[in-house]
């Protein structure tokens, strides 16, 4: 199958013993090797949304996508909940289905995974094992996937490369033989960063002989045969449901041995349930789970060498739990320890750790049992802690639970003296940006060189008014956020958020969502704030501010704190208001007395950017990439001032860091709105060179275009009554959108003829959203 | 047969494989792409050297301008390599930027016995500074060499490596750098090889001098653990991320301040991501207003959006090693105490990795 691509990939043909004849050799990690599984099947779809450490499985599929290597349907959810959805939909229409995420997406998303399986649809997910948060961390441990223990699907743990590959394909085949989904679990970063050497097959059609055709027991498209998915069902009837889920499981371990039999004597490399090494004749046994098993593997040997009676095991299936297989491992030893990378607080010790004791309680075992809970947060794993397990496996005083590799801290040292004084309100009321209310009827006497004023159609309604914002005025206000942060050279995120501070005279609380911002701002044990901070998971930050400000309001109300105003802030990413919509929306709705403030860089750029719902049409992006069979991002930018809008709320903004004052005086006017009033949305155009791919010293330029074009037009929505801010063909600055677009690196490759008719499309729709804002002036006028 | 034709090369024994692994760290910057570089040696010791190979780098966020570590085990063919942490001591240690050199965590685990490749600035004569005290350091002048032959750095890091490594020739990087970069961008692909093969012939063995023989690393255990840090991850020390020097982010340029040119508009301070631009009351031209005085160094990352801004050239672009000492350098007034130390070293310490579309520019194509 389509061996000239594949060769494109820098493939050898194995020689020797070391493999057998069908298989090439890969230098892959194992989110590339997951990857290449996944092609190899030939799935009918994927449904995904991008989360370290799992999108490159993604992002790798897209690149043979768009070169025409794989037909698979890709489809980026707007959220780890919606993925899993379209990846439900899809199995339950017969289709073979794939999933990835890792850690808060799994646990996003998990309610869906019950369904799957207990409605019994096949597929696989790959689990990318993550630390779970908060505090947020991206990198490897076990707490994830332990949510899934009683979620119903089989899970197989990988702990090297050449697992994930030969997992994923035995997944499916199991999947579709017992009627259940898969999960492929391997370490986050450890297994799926880390490249290596591996095997993989050279003919996609012996991955798919090996599967076998699906066979659906009850087509759900089958018009002329209707069937009703997901009943309605109670006593006395669930538990027969789940009684033949239970079922299902036990079959799985019965045939799961034969399906590992039938791969090995394919590929040569033969699998069981659980696995160890020196452990027949061992005293004692270490288990662990992952990629901490491989690197044990090598310190086994070494203390065998020096004589020591000592072992190691792992398990491959972390359900159904390889009970009899494990106890005929391990059950004669005299000392175990079972270590764990995450805990089930208050259980005394990790879910691996519980289930452990519990089969060697089973079959009476007189085994000492210890656990540690170890790794946490990706905390890496070195021989030598393999060593120290071994010894305090075998030390008779050492607790039967422990935590391995705490830090108590340094003595004396506490929180220092503070390097800065107290933002206090009067440090921050500079007088350079005022607000006055004015009646409709004054609104068109607005004196701005850049409004074009617009007389509201109400002229009782009273609107806010802003003037100042001068630029050498705003430099006396006190920074908010601290220098030091970690974002790129040339970034926007925080040019944006300081025009907006510098708007904003009265005390300010934060709330951020996870991005860029928050990662580069917060990087314990520093911080760049210097008012009250708090971050939030992106599907909920402005759930969360509400609550934030609802308790202040009433704390203030009770006399508990000062009164006084504080504009409270939620800044989010374009990919929070993608994750984000709802709870922004319902934030929104209610009315709540806050702001919510958007930078928007076009593409979820903290986890290396990744196609966004407000990434332009056509702009690459590592899961929109250009190809013989794909331009790029295939649907427009989403419209969300106009989806904000919509709610009804007093204040709508765009701002852009190229018309500064016109930035501050909207912030002025938003802050004022957000105290008094109800919920106020300003959003920005983030300059991002890392991505965009341009020079970080011309990022306002490149601004300035995507203003003039009219990609990102300069508009406010007051009390429903829409007025541009700025309109560069009255100005004589008009210019079209391909000029933009080819400032960039990510959409530079519009410019070129053979794309003329993607900037046509564009242009049309820049033109259709621009002419229906200034309608909308038009009739308030 | 294979691990015969190794032995003959003598890089079995060159790499003193009996003892297990050949261990190389790349210690970079986001943005020069020692990511692909630790790649491409994992990849060809795998595939033209006969030995086995694992390679990876330090994980994070996606930023530029902050260290990265990319780290290669090479070891004998049969041997599967099962561990998978960072390598603690480099028998090879390439150092992509002078900058690095001051920052402890690039001499952890540093010995004697460790090689060191280091990047030079044109003209340099030594290499000083060294925390550790080397048995033998190289260096070579990259930057010139990848600007030359119109490569980039990485290929030509990856040359000098080979010839540390004891390869006779560099055939086997040509190899690699044919398969990586050939088909996608054959254009690019004749620069990179004349980069790889004068990386290879030009890195030389430099006198060391000064070297501050702490052999300690700072990077001990975290001030803060669990008998003393605020519960639940909660930071009380607002604004502590004013302690980072981020001068190592900056690639060779700073902007300089002509003070007399300046009319106080206000564009820079409105264009700077990092603050640096240190406004107080005072008079411009008999007006009282808010008066630029300086800018703060240790937070400016040389992106130089503020020379692009400025209306009147009060802010030029300058080669930060023509200025050791910079005119109207001023730490941020808002402070109320001095800080006992910048740390030396990018925002994020363990942050990585460049976007997809950077690492397609350092292979040498046209994103």
């Amino acid at each position: 199958m389509r061996e000239d691509n594949l060769r494109d990939r820098h493939l050898d043909k194995v020689a020797g013993d070391d493999c057998q004849k069908n298989q090439l050799m890969e230098y892959a990690s194992g989110n590339e090797i997951a990857a290449i599984a996944i092609k190899q099947i030939g799935y009918d779809l994927m449904g995904y949304y991008p989360i370290t450490p799992s999108t490159q499985i993604a992002e790798n599929l897209d690149i043979m996508r768009a070169n025409g290597e794989t037909d698979i349907v890709m489809v980026a959810a707007e959220g780890e909940h919606s993925a899993a959805g379209i990846c439900y939909g899809a199995a339950v229409a017969g289709g073979r289905v794939v999933n990835a995420t890792s850690a808060n997406g799994l646990l996003y998303a998990i309610e869906q995974f019950p369904v799957q399986s207990g409605t019994r649809y096949p597929m696989v997910m790959n689990v990318v094992c993550r630390t779970v948060s908060g505090p947020l961390s991206i990198k490897g441990d076990h707490s994830d996937i332990m949510y899934l223990l009683n979620a119903g699907w089989p899970i197989l743990f990988a702990t090297t490369v050449q697992q994930v590959y030969d997992f994923n394909i035995i997944a499916l085949k199991l999947a579709e033989q017992v009627r259940l989904p898969v999960v492929v679990a391997y370490d986050g970063f450890f297994t799926s960063h880390q490249k290596g050497r591996c095997y993989r097959f050279d003919s996609d059609e012996t991955v798919r002989s090996f599967i076998g055709p699906k066979v659906e027991k009850y087509p759900f498209l089958d018009l002329e045969r209707p069937i009703t998915v997901g009943s309605y069902m109670n006593e006395p009837d669930l538990i027969n449901n789940r009684y033949q889920l239970h079922l299902a499981m036990e079959q799985v371990s019965c045939e799961l041995p034969g399906i590992f039999k039938a791969y090995g004597e394919l590929s040569g490399r033969f699998y069981g349930n659980v696995e160890g090494s020196h452990c027949p004749d061992a005293d004692t046994i270490l288990v662990l789970l992952g990629s901490s098993y491989d690197t044990t593997l090598e310190v086994v040997e070494e203390m065998r060498e020096a004589g020591e009676k000592v072992g190691v095991a792992t398990i491959h299936t972390l359900r159904p739990f390889p009970n009899k297989e494990l106890y005929e491992l391990i059950g004669h030893a005299k000392n175990i320890m079972v270590a764990d990378r995450q805990d089930s607080y208050g259980a005394g010790g990790g879910n691996l750790s519980l289930e452990v004791r519990a089969m060697l309680q089973k079959y009476g075992s007189a085994a000492r049992v210890k656990s540690l809970v170890y790794g946490l947060g990706g905390k890496d794993f070195f021989k030598e802690d393999a060593r120290r397990m071994f010894e305090l496996a075998q030390e008779e005083n050492a607790p039967d639970f422990d935590y391995y590799g705490v830090t108590p801290g340094a003595e004396g040292c506490s929180v220092e003296e503070s390097l800065f004084a107290p933002i206090t309100p009067e440090k921050t009321n500079i007088d350079a940006t005022k607000v006055e209310l004015i009646s409709g009827a004054q609104v068109d006497e607005v004196d701005d060189v850049e409004t074009e004023a617009i007389k509201p159609a109400e002229q009782n309604q009273t609107f806010v008014k802003a003037t100042g914002g001068n630029l050498n005025a705003v430099t006396a206000m006190p920074a908010r956020i601290a220098p030091g942060h970690g974002a790129c050279p040339g970034c926007g995120i925080p040019v944006n958020l300081n025009l907006l501070l510098r708007g904003i005279e009265d005390p300010v609380v934060f709330l951020f969502q996870t991005g860029c911002a928050m990662i580069v701002t917060t990087a314990y044990p520093r911080t760049s704030f210097r008012v009250p901070y708090v971050h939030n998971l992106f599907q909920n930050g402005a759930a969360t501010l509400s609550g934030v400000a609802e308790i202040c309001y009433r704390k203030q109300q009770k006399g508990e704190i000062p009164p006084g105003d504080i504009v409270f802030v939620m800044v989010s990413g374009d990919g929070g208001m993608d994750i984000g919509m709802g709870s922004a929306i319902g934030t929104a709705l209610r009315g709540h007395r806050l702001l919510i403030f958007e930078y928007d860089n076009g593409g979820y750029m903290n986890t290396g950017y990744q196609l966004s719902y407000s990434t332009p049409l056509g702009a690459k992006s590592s899961t929109s990439h250009v190809g013989r069979e794909q331009y790029g991002k295939t649907f427009f930018n989403k419209d969300m001032p106009q989806i904000m809008a919509a709610t009804g709320i007093p204040y709508v903004a765009t701002v852009a860091e190229s018309n500064p004052t016109d930035f501050i005086k909207k912030a002025a006017k938003a802050a004022y709105y957000a105290k008094t009033c109800g919920t106020a949305y300003v959003k920005a155009i983030s300059a991002c060179p890392l991505n965009w791919n341009d020079k970080p010293a011309t990022e306002r330029r490149v601004i300035e275009a995507a203003v003039n074009c009219c990609y990102f037009p300069l508009y406010e929505v007051e009390h429903g009554v829409t007025r541009l801010s700025y309109q560069p063909e009255k100005q004589g600055k008009k210019i079209p959108a391909v000029d933009w677009l080819s400032m960039m690196g990510r959409t530079k490759h519009l410019s070129n003829p053979e794309y003329s008719h993607i900037v046509e499309k564009i242009q049309q729709e820049i033109d259709q959203r621009y002419n229906s804002l200034k309608k909308k002036c038009e009739i308030d006028k | 047969m294979v691990d015969a034709l190794s032995r003959e090369m003598g890089l079995y024994d060159k790499l003193k494989l009996d003892k297990g692994y050949y261990e190389i760290r790349l210690e970079s910057i986001g943005g020069l792409g020692a990511n692909l570089c630790g790649k491409m040696l994992g990849e060809l010791g795998v595939k033209y050297l006969d030995l086995n190979s694992t390679s990876f780098s330090s994980y994070g966020s996606e930023k530029t301008g902050t260290p990265v570590k990319g780290f290669v085990r090479l070891c004998n063919k049969d041997k599967e390599i099962r561990v998978h942490y960072p390598v603690v001591e480099p028998d090879l240690l390439v150092v992509f930027h002078q900058a690095l050199l001051k920052d402890d965590s690039v001499w952890k685990g540093c010995s004697a016995d460790t090689a060191v490749i280091v990047a030079l600035e044109p003209g340099q004569e030594k290499v000083g500074g060294l925390k550790c005290n080397m048995g033998i350091v190289y260096g070579l002048e990259a930057q010139r060499i990848a600007i030359e032959t119109k490569s980039r750095i990485n290929m030509v890091m990856l040359g000098a490596a080979l010839k540390l490594m004891g390869l006779e020739d560099v055939e086997a990087g040509e190899r690699i750098c044919r398969d990586t970069l050939g088909k996608k961008y054959p254009e690019a692909l004749e620069g990179n090889l004349e980069g790889l093969r004068r990386g290879f012939h030009e890195v030389r063995l430099m006198d060391v001098e000064g070297t501050e023989c702490s052999n300690e690393s700072k990077m001990g255990q975290p001030v803060w653990g669990y008998e003393n840090a605020p519960i639940g991850g909660i930071n009380p020390r607002f604004g502590s991320t004013v302690l980072a020097d981020l001068s190592p982010s900056r690639q060779g340029f700073i902007p300089l301040f002509i003070k007399e040119r300046c009319i106080n508009c206000g564009l820079c301070h409105s264009t700077c991501p990092d603050m640096v631009f240190q406004f107080a009351k005072g008079q411009y031209k008999g007006k009282e207003m808010m008066v630029n005085q300086g800018l703060d160094y240790y937070h400016c990352k040389g992106c130089l959006r503020c020379v692009d801004v400025c209306p009147v050239n009060a802010l030029v672009r300058g080669v930060e090693s023509e200025h050791p000492n910079k005119e109207y350098f001023m730490a941020n007034q808002e402070l109320i105490r001095t800080p006992d130390y910048y740390e030396e070293s990018g925002p994020d310490g363990y942050i990585t990795s460049e976007s997809y579309l950077t690492e397609k520019r350092m292979e040498g194509g046209e994103v």
